[in-house]
């Protein structure tokens, strides 16, 4: 078993303004927390924190006893890994090269971080990929790669950057497929979003109480519950303040935007 | 896409060996002399500068994720030229005294890349503002350049001038023997980083998720760049073009994987400025012809047609 990712009490400030203010949370192997709020409520900035990007200005990430900013890189990747929001890349290489750079922290032949890479590359349904230039996949794809690149890392925690922002509605669900493959199979996973609708893929329909929603508003931690909870939709009115409508349909939960009842 | 890197290599190797065969006629009696002790060490020579500053222009751009990066932008170039040209200017005679001039560049090209080294070790700095930074400090040293130059005699001034353009004059094994080591060290630990360059291509704070030190990264690549092309530049003067040509030349030939681009700029880089010394000697055969300008001069329309050509 592998420890967890442990926030605590994390304050960062950033020209005397409080970014991120008494934030705690706790990352375990198998389960996945998904964190939404108002743009600027410091979402991008919690996972740079996480990662030891940035140091904090009060409190602590630690990774089991260790303070994740003092761990060797190669440990540290070991404990996490990320998806960023925007994955711009210029140099045209093989997409297979891409995943394979990812295997960084292995002390391996070059063999075997191939065979690595082209492995995650099919567990993200992207094998015939591999040969493809980086600089002329579409979104869809591209977005798809950078997945198979975490799972080359093979970290024991991903954090994601709203992933699937920039996806048509398709892809959007199929890349949120993939994400509750990866929890639900033992890694822990965050994932930042602003899709409401996204949040009920993020969970097989009887792994819903594993799934934890966290609302972040200016810096704080304005709530934290379970997907299943059923006055959610409540909660993410308050958060964002604006009505908010659950529709049920088909089994699953919807909400609807500035809709009133 | 290997039997292209094979051909590329094998033309590599064909030059570089045909090199000393290039130029006026070798005659019997002279001939193994100008063969054994002015072209063969003077290949070497070529060889290993051209090698250096292809690696490192590789390097540069890769560290910098900006293709104008070269040694000249980040102020190795400039620094060298400054510390040369204050010795041929201030010191009377100072021309004549080969070591010293070469002690100078060497001096400046590592005072102003430790210089940019230190900034972008330091956390604040962000990889852009570096590439800024160095381009300001060349700036400043080109000017102070200029305004020695300006002071100086007319002698002097031709002397600076001549030395500012690049060459490959240096006579006999000297220099292969004070270069070589110095080349490979260096050689040895960009190529090393090989693999925390490539996690580089996404990005550094990508690079740092997957376990790169970045810091450390950049500002080793640099200062150890700034270590071999500076000796270079010390002994042969800024050889223009090669640090920034031959890298686009592989990467639009061969592609920009990491683990071919650097060796292959290498090789390139030697077998380039090799060419381009015997062409110097062939176009003006007793003349001399500063292998600078023929980098230059052949250097910049291959760029512009490989460039245009792709797109």
């Amino acid at each position: 078993m592998s420890p967890s990712l442990d926030i605590r009490s994390l304050s960062f400030e950033a020209g005397g303004n409080a970014i991120l203010d008494q934030v705690s949370l706790s990352v375990e192997p198998g389960k996945c927390i998904a964190i939404v709020g108002p743009n600027g409520a410091g979402k991008s900035t919690l996972l740079k924190a996480m990662l030891g990007l940035l140091k904090p200005s009060a409190g602590s990430v630690r990774w089991g006893e260790q303070d994740i900013s003092k761990m060797a890189g190669r440990d540290r990747a070991t404990a996490v890994g990320w998806l960023p929001q925007y994955g711009i890349i210029q140099e045209a290489v093989p997409v297979l090269e891409l995943v394979k750079a990812a295997r960084f922290r292995f002390s391996e032949s070059r063999r075997a971080s191939l065979s690595a890479a082209l492995e995650a590359l099919t567990t993200v349904d992207a094998h015939d990929l591999s040969q493809r230039s980086v600089t002329t996949l579409s979104g869809g794809e591209l977005q798809r790669v950078m997945m198979a690149t975490l799972i080359a890392q093979d970290a024991a925690v991903f954090l994601l950057d709203e992933p699937a922002n920039h996806l048509d509605p398709a892809h959007q669900m199929g890349f949120y497929d993939l994400i509750s493959r990866q929890w639900t199979s033992g890694r822990g996973v965050v994932v930042i979003t602003h899709d409401l609708n996204l949040l009920t893929q993020l969970a097989p329909s009887d792994r819903a109480d594993d799934v934890l929603i966290i609302g972040l508003r200016e810096g704080a931690i304005q709530f934290q519950t379970p997907l299943s909870t059923p006055k959610l939709g409540d909660l993410l009115g308050d958060l964002f303040a604006l009505p908010i409508t659950t529709v049920h349909q088909d089994e699953r939960r919807y909400f609807l935007a500035g809709a009133r009842p | 896409m290997n039997m292209r890197i094979a051909l590329t290599a094998l033309t590599c190797v064909t030059i570089l060996c045909a090199a000393p065969w290039m130029g006026a006629p070798l005659h019997a009696e002279h001939g193994d002399f100008v063969l054994m002790e002015l072209r063969i060490p003077r290949v070497l020579l070529g060889a290993i500068v051209g090698a250096m500053l292809g690696l490192t222009g590789a390097v540069y751009q890769a560290v910098f994720d900006n293709p104008l990066a070269t040694p000249s932008t980040v102020g190795t170039t400039a620094g060298a030229s400054l510390g040369a040209l204050a010795v041929l200017i201030l010191i009377p005679g100072g021309g004549s005294s080969l070591p010293m001039v070469s002690i100078a560049a060497f001096a400046g090209a590592l005072l102003v890349t430790f210089a940019i080294a230190a900034i972008a070790a330091s956390g604040r700095a962000r990889i852009n503002d570096v590439l800024l930074a160095g381009i300001a400090i060349s700036l400043a040293a080109g000017a102070i350049t200029t305004g020695l130059q300006f002071q100086a005699d007319i002698a002097s001034t031709f002397e600076a001038v001549r030395w500012s353009l690049g060459h490959l004059t240096q006579v006999g094994y000297q220099g292969v023997q004070l270069l070589a080591p110095i080349a490979i060290f260096c050689g040895g630990v960009l190529l090393f980083h090989t693999r925390a360059l490539e996690s580089m291509i996404g990005g550094e704070e990508r690079a740092h998720a997957q376990g790169v030190d970045v810091r450390r990264t950049r500002s080793v690549c640099l200062a150890t760049g700034a270590l071999g092309v500076g000796a270079c530049v010390a002994w042969c003067g800024p050889i223009a073009f090669v640090g920034l040509i031959v890298p686009h030349m592989v990467r639009l030939g061969l592609g920009a994987t990491r683990r071919v681009l650097f060796p292959m700029s290498a090789l390139l880089g030697a077998a380039f400025l090799v060419l381009c010394d015997g062409i110097a000697r062939m176009v003006m055969p007793n003349h001399d012809l500063p292998v600078g300008v023929v980098t230059a001069m052949l250097g910049a329309p291959l760029l512009v047609w490989l460039v245009t050509r792709r797109r």
